[in-house]
């Protein structure tokens, strides 16, 4: 039975890739990347079964971590709204004396 | 089933790697990059190299993912156009791919008893290091104690890349320190 | 007993297979961003969730079920979390969901094509 989860797992990547090349937007290619991610934690988790080797929990749990310290990482970068402008509105933010507790 | 996982995986690789080539958007770019390290430590995973696995994923589809980020936000995320004829790059390509190829031909087969990984030193740490050194895991005790010189030598490294890059770029307490005192002449960026 | 978890076991994991696959074709088939955010959101919770209860329901009481458990747990905090941080950020760069109307659809197209790869 883990085999029918692994080969939903695999297909879903390979759709979530899919959207990640063909984009359009830059969200949706973040949002693609996110999916990946979870699809590659359960992957992992559900793989070690399959294998009957159980072991491999660990480092999916951290994947998962790391998953989602990506996206919010990534989407930080885009809060200000403008992507190229958000060094120098930081930087001002620093200058006006908000310590920003961000880098 | 773990042909097939592995085949899978490896053509969602192949997949990744040309959709990058052929991607002028470098932050679309960027995100293919953290997906192929996260199909890169899958493979690993698949493949048994757990910890590899471990530093693929949280180097590769973590840190360098945000590394990229900040360089396009300093730099801009333009792409120059690149010149069509690229005839010397695709015969240093081909040829390396084909020595590399050639390389791996050479190779012993995974698990091969004859191999030179399994007859000299293995033997003596499966069988001897949970005595000699006191420690279950194997691979704790190679890198630990019977490489540990070189483990100290690695961590060394490490640290003075890290204190470089501190000296380099400056911690965030620099600026404040700047700052508090008054004359943050703004020559840090 | 046995018998009652492996089913529940088989259930849940195929249940959960099936939400993965959906929300991955939504993915691919769903128009504009905030529809296929929400397909995503489907295999982040309903269906990495049941493939989790599947997976602790097959390793009983045990270290590995507790991991799970707390994966589980994990994922069920940070996928919201991460979907609406995503939603917030569109929003914050004008990009306009499609509305009931749908004239939104030519200005919303041009726009998330600068959006991409320019950096704006």
């Amino acid at each position: 039975m883990f085999v029918v989860v692994t080969v939903a797992l695999l297909v879903t990547m390979g759709l979530a890739l899919a959207r990640a090349i063909v984009g359009p937007t830059l969200y949706d290619r973040i949002l693609a990347v996110n999916t990946f991610g979870t699809k590659t934690v359960l992957l992992i988790a559900v793989y070690g079964y399959l294998t009957e080797r159980p072991d491999f929990v660990d480092i999916a749990l951290v994947y998962a971590l790391i998953n989602f310290i990506g996206t919010v990482a990534v989407l930080k970068f885009f809060e200000s709204g403008e992507f190229a402008h958000s060094w120098r509105e930081r930087r001002e933010r620093v200058e006006a004396g908000d310590t920003g507790d961000d880098d | 089933m773990e042909f097939f996982v592995n085949a899978f995986l490896l053509a969602l690789l192949a997949a990744t790697t040309i959709a990058i080539v052929r991607m002028r958007r470098l932050i679309a770019t960027t995100m293919l990059f953290g997906i192929f390290s996260l199909l890169m430590a899958a493979v690993f995973v698949v493949l048994d190299a757990v910890d590899v696995a471990f530093t693929e994923a949280s180097v590769g589809a973590g840190i360098s993912t945000i590394l990229m980020l900040a360089t396009l936000a300093i730099c801009g995320a333009k792409q120059e156009s690149v010149p069509r004829k690229q005839l010397p790059a695709i015969i240093v390509v081909v040829v390396t791919g084909a020595v590399l190829l050639w390389g791996v031909s050479g190779l012993p087969d995974v698990g091969d008893p004859t191999a030179p990984a399994t007859t000299h030193v293995y033997k003596r740490y499966v069988e001897e290091s949970g005595t000699e050194i006191g420690v279950p895991n194997i691979v704790t005790s190679v890198l630990a104690s019977y490489r540990g010189y070189d483990t100290l030598g690695e961590v060394a490294v490490i640290f003075t890349a890290g204190l470089g890059i501190i000296c380099l770029i400056g911690a965030g307490t620099g600026q404040q320190r700047r700052r508090r005192n008054g004359n943050d002449s703004g020559d840090d960026v | 007993m046995d018998l009652v978890i492996e089913i529940l076991s088989w259930i849940t994991l195929v249940g959960g297979s099936i939400f993965v696959v959906i929300g991955g074709i939504g993915l691919i088939r769903f128009p504009e961003f905030f529809t296929r955010l929400h397909a995503a959101g489907i295999t982040d919770t309903l269906g990495a969730g049941l493939i989790m209860v599947g997976l602790i329901l097959q390793s009983g009481l045990s270290q590995n079920s507790l991991k799970i458990g707390i994966m589980l747990l994990l994922i069920f905090v940070t996928s919201p979390t991460a979907s609406h941080a995503l939603a917030k950020a569109a929003v914050y760069d004008s990009l306009k969901p499609w509305t009931a109307r749908g004239e939104k659809d030519a200005a919303d197209k041009s726009s998330g094509d600068t959006k991409d790869g320019e950096g704006s």
